[in-house]
């Protein structure tokens, strides 16, 4: 940042009352809307009254509907298309194979990791409803009609769906159209000091190791992607409103991938029903509505269904991780060790910035100051869906936190100690910051044990303790188990240097522009998918200009006039646009007090902005003042002859560092010993991310987030047979939690602001989903550890939960005394 | 294509004829036929209930049903919200999912709603349970649920105000129409956070609070509702405890 005007200092700037909420005196007095306010957001009218536009809302003159033909086979080479069936139905336009998208050079794309996937497959299926062929047609029946229509006639081969048995010599090879590529492996990563580590585990009195699988998840939006397409001849250019979390990368991509000049293309994301890194990879699907529409020249619609969404689209997490921790008698631990086996699919699409194979994986130290550390991975290829997408997660870190935050637990355990009193022992110190962390991380501010100890007294934890053992003793019917995940997230990528996507580095945009009559517009780089943007960037803008927020617009996901930016994912907005958004108001601001000075007739060195007032006004005579609307005024109808006209700003804001949001969390469990249910008794979140814009949007967030770590603990896989077939891929089968499963939560917050960020915000989407899997395994682990139990894997749906009490010989046959076999169909009897 | 039949569909209040194939689904024939595309559809198995609509003051996932099933029927989508006779602006269930933050991407919303209006209609004054019982088939990503019961909460006491207020009118009115079949019968609290959210920033004790800004006297609605008995005072207040808590 170069040219930073007037940068207030974040730490004592935004002031805070005790609770970390905004102070009264301060800030909230303000009651225009600006940081710290809960102000209802601006964009629900439009959603709570029918009237949002998502994609498939769209409906243009002419437009005709894109249905594609999936491959029911996950492992076959294609030896005939016959289309012809299907072109001789009423509506269907056009049937596209591979060979069609030949001849124009479209037949393939670039991935994320800069692998080749095929849009219709070319010669051989490498994962169960992979793209085949597309059906063009007037109307979404007539499509799904010819589609059926479409013989494809199928050598079948053998999959491979298990990573470890995709490494197996005899394995059948994935893609064996890539030269030099012999066997299913695809990379090798390792991080930390390999030696070093060694050396602390040899030397250590006490090593804990534990294997855990982080399973396939979905992101799962309640909207699928989708795409509308229109290739207009008259003006050389392509339009496609699609389900983008990244529209100008997106842009960037498409361009280069059709050869139409990106000036000549233009994205646009218009509402979009839930992203969650779903909407961060380009599909197969855009490619082929936008192909279509350039040969048809018509409007061409692609709208995925929930299947095919669940079984084409980025999955993520599937890490096969093994962790091992080296520690002293008094728990004090000294070195951490984890070894990964990454199942990425057919294709090598994981969505990672391009330095990061693993993405930021390596930050698996955590909160704690762990002197060693070393970490390896390999990623294979295997007849599933290609992904390893951040599902609302910065990179992987989702993986590295459970990774930690669960052998601490295990490591607590071995040594009969209390899990909050080993963390507290192993934090990094609150005057340790900023900390560069053993894998080479720089944490910009902390204070984990303040958070933990607010979560653990909002918990009642010694209460639950004494709880917990009195059941035991009383051999009660419902065990009690408490779970904490003290964790560190790392988010807002870039800085550019060190992270980028496919090259363009990782920074973000916002050009704000105050119009004559005093209202503005802030069009920014990155994309809402219900975070709010539209709300709390303008909550930034009004407390930066002393603005009302119900003046401000803010604009996003339209190529042709937002700024380019990387779009929203990994936390980045707040972190990255939000810092844009402050620095294009203070620059307003500068030039602002130019012309106050012209309209006040005084020196503009003697012009002083006022937050409390959002009034500027001269040195020593608050009286002789003016507002921004005035100061707008007078920037169009008498603007000082020495400076341009107008009042506008623009700023490319290239993070310093990342932030390093944090938060400790605290579940509490009850396990019924006769069925293996879990209920939640307590959810406990306390969360710092640094600055507060808007707390009501924050909670949202956090509950949201929340949610999904429930799920992912307690309900959704992506599962495959041995033939590759998905088992798992809708929402029959994979399980979203419903209001019946989701208890209330608790919330809380400490305010430990970013040093570097120009408004000291963090940023806070993803802390929910990464921090609260550990606590919950935790939870459920700790309340059967006492008899041995280390480790429960996800998801502990009732049957993995009664099946692990069963081992430790803690289940209870149901009072009735009938015995039944958890194998067979028949529900138990009820009396 | 072959095979099209006439049907009638009212929707919102207005009657629409259209020629549909048998097997064209509701959702369809709503979104596309009729242009009203506040009605989601997320899923291809009946499970996510963004598609919920009213059919004859029935909740149902209009992706489960054929066009032509529900000719003749009376249907209600997020559309006909603000025309109904409970509606000022806005109808209340909206207004909560705005105040009490009930809708992020808002692609479940109209569904929510759909599944909270046929909650009310039934029960005026549904305790937690019932209405986590209510919207179960509707799925929500966002969320996490705790604020779509908070909104669903905050319009049941809307309502209530309401027909308290107006001596049940809204109620008679409504009941010709599926409205609400809120009776007076409990004397809940005003809403928390009443007036101009836009402007208030929901702490208690900052920017005039809610006392000094509450547009509803919640003394004056207690003493009108008269009969109000004593367990809806204390339900009263513990949902504006718990409310209290998280703000
Ligand atoms: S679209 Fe109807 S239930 Fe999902
Ligand atoms: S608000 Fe996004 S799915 Fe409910």
């Amino acid at each position: 940042m170069s040219s930073e005007p007037d940068t207030p200092d974040a730490e004592t700037e935004y002031q805070h009352d005790d609770d970390g909420g905004p102070d009264p005196e301060k800030h909230c007095g303000h009651g225009r809307g600006g940081m710290g306010e809960e102000v209802t957001r601006k964009e629900d009218k439009r959603f709570i009254t029918g009237r949002g536009n998502y994609v498939d809302d769209i409906k243009k003159p002419g437009m005709l509907h894109c249905e594609i033909v999936r491959s029911p086979h996950a492992h076959a080479r294609i030896e005939e298309i016959d289309g012809s069936r299907a072109e001789a139905m009423d509506g269907v336009v056009a049937v596209l194979t591979a060979e069609d998208l030949l001849e124009h050079d479209l037949a393939t794309m670039p991935t994320l990791m800069d692998d080749t996937q095929d849009v219709l497959v070319n010669e051989k299926v490498k994962f169960q409803s992979q793209e085949v062929a597309a059906v063009i047609a007037t109307d979404r029946y007539a499509a799904k009609d010819g589609a059926q229509k479409v013989e494809v006639d199928y050598d079948v081969l053998d999959p491979v769906v298990d990573a470890e048995e995709a490494l197996e010599e005899d394995a059948p090879l994935v893609r064996d159209e890539l030269e030099d590529q012999e066997d299913n492996h695809i990379f090798d990563w390792d991080t930390g000091d390999k030696e070093a580590t060694e050396t602390v585990f040899d030397e250590a009195a006490v090593t804990v190791e534990e294997d855990m699988l982080y399973q396939r998840l979905h992101p799962a939006p309640i909207e699928t992607c989708g795409a509308v397409a229109d290739w207009d001849p008259g003006m050389d250019k392509m339009t496609v409103h699609m389900t983008s979390q990244a529209p100008h990368a997106h842009r960037t991509l498409f361009s280069q991938v059709s050869g139409i000049p990106e000036h000549k293309v233009r994205i646009v994301s218009p509402d979009v029903g839930g992203g969650f890194g779903n909407k961060v990879p380009i599909y197969p699907g855009y490619v082929v509505a936008a192909a279509a529409s350039y040969v048809l020249e018509e409007p061409v619609k692609w709208i995925e269904e929930r299947s095919e969404n669940i079984q084409t689209t980025g999955f993520a997490r599937d890490y096969d991780m093994t962790g091992e921790l080296a520690a002293t008698e008094d728990g004090v631990i000294e070195g951490v060790k984890v070894d990964v086996l990454a199942n990425h699919g057919a294709y090598n699409a994981a969505a990672q910035p391009s330095k990061f194979p693993a993405g930021f994986f390596n930050i698996f130290t955590g909160s704690y100051d762990i002197e060693a550390a070393y970490g390896s991975l390999t990623a294979a290829f295997t007849n599933t869906a290609p992904g390893g997408v951040a599902y609302r997660c910065s990179f992987r870190v989702t993986e590295a936190v459970y990774l930690i935050e669960r052998m601490v637990k295990v490591l607590a355990d071995e040594l009969e100690m209390d899990p909050a009193e080993i963390r507290r022992r192993n934090f990094i110190p609150s005057d340790a910051f900023p900390y560069e962390s053993a894998t080479g991380w720089n944490y910009d501010s902390g204070d984990y044990e303040k958070a933990l100890d607010k979560a653990l007294e909002m918990a009642d934890y010694d209460h639950y303790r004494e709880e917990q053992q009195r059941r035991i003793e009383e051999d009660a019917d419902k065990l009690i188990g408490i779970g904490i995940s003290s964790f560190t997230e790392v988010v807002g990528a870039g800085p550019g240097k060190q992270c980028d996507i496919a090259g363009i580095e990782m920074f973000d945009s916002a050009d704000l522009r105050v119009n004559p009559t005093g209202n503005a517009v802030l069009r920014v780089g990155v994309q809402t998918q219900g975070q709010g943007h539209e709300t709390t960037f303008a909550q930034i803008v009004a407390e930066e200009l002393g603005m009302d927020v119900d003046s401000i617009t803010v604009e996003h996901g339209d190529t042709d006039t937002e700024p380019y930016g990387l779009g929203t994912y990994g936390s980045r907005s707040t972190p990255v646009a939000g810092a844009a958004a402050a620095v294009a108001a203070r620059k307003v601001r500068d030039k602002a007090k130019s012309i106050a000075a012209n309209e006040l007739e005084a020196a503009e060195e003697d012009i002083e902005w006022e937050r409390e007032s959002g009034e500027f006004h001269v040195a020593g005579a608050p009286d002789r003042s003016i507002t921004i609307t005035e100061i707008a005024a007078g920037a169009y109808m008498n603007h000082p002859g020495d400076e341009e006209p107008g009042l506008e700003a623009v700023n490319y804001y290239d993070p310093p560092e990342m932030t390093y949001p944090f938060g400790s969390y605290i579940v509490i469990v009850e396990i019924d010993r006769e069925t293996g249910e879990v209920d939640f008794e307590k959810f406990v979140a306390v969360d710092d991310c640094g600055n507060r814009i808007n707390p009501m949007i924050i909670e949202g967030q956090i509950h949201g987030g929340l949610a999904q770590g429930i799920g992912t603990a307690m309900l959704e896989k992506v599962t495959y047979d041995d033939n590759g077939n998905v088992t798992g891929g809708d929402f029959m089968n994979y399980l979203l939690p419903t209001a019946n499963e989701i208890p209330n939560f608790d919330t809380g917050h400490t305010v430990t602001p970013s040093p570097h960020h120009p408004i000291g915000a963090k940023g806070v989407g993803e802390s929910p989903t990464v921090g609260s899997p550990p606590a919950i395994v935790n939870a459920v682990v700790d309340a059967m550890s006492h008899a041995g139990v280390t480790h429960v894997e996800m998801p502990m749906t009732p049957d993995v939960v009664w099946e692990t009490l069963d081992e430790v010989g803690l289940a209870h046959q149901p009072a009735h005394n009938v015995e039944f076999d958890l194998g067979d169909d028949a529900e138990p009897a009820d009396d | 294509m072959t095979d099209e039949r006439e049907i009638t569909l009212t929707v919102n209040g207005t009657e629409h004829t259209i020629e549909v194939e048998p097997r064209r689904l509701l959702v369809h024939a709503i979104r596309e036929d009729l242009d009203m595309t506040g009605t989601h559809i997320g899923c291809d198995t009946g499970n996510c209930g963004a598609c919920t609509v009213l059919k004859d003051g029935e909740p149902i996932k209009s992706c489960l049903m054929f066009a032509a099933q529900a000719d003749g029927a009376e249907i209600l989508t997020v559309e006909g919200m603000e025309d109904l006779p409970e509606a000022d602006d806005i109808h209340p269930l909206q207004e909560g999912f705005r105040e009490e933050h009930g809708l992020q991407c808002g692609y479940c919303t109209p569904g929510m709603l759909m599944a909270g209006k046929a909650l009310l209609d039934e029960h005026p004054d549904p305790d937690e349970e019932t209405i986590r019982d209510a919207i179960s088939g509707n799925l929500c990503r966002c969320t996490g649920y705790q604020n779509i019961v908070r909104s669903i909460e905050y319009a049941a006491e809307e309502l209530e105000n309401r027909a308290a207020a107006d001596g049940g009118a809204v109620a008679a009115d409504g009941a010709t129409d599926g409205g609400p079949a809120a009776s007076p019968e409990g004397g809940h609290a005003a809403p928390e956070f009443g007036g101009d959210a836009d402007t208030f920033c929901g702490r208690e004790d900052c920017c005039g609070g809610p006392d000094g800004a509450d547009p509803f006297d919640r003394d004056a609605l207690l003493d009108d509702a008269g009969d109000a008995d004593d367990t809806a005072d204390a339900d009263a207040g513990t949902d504006a405890n718990d409310r209290g808590d998280t703000k």
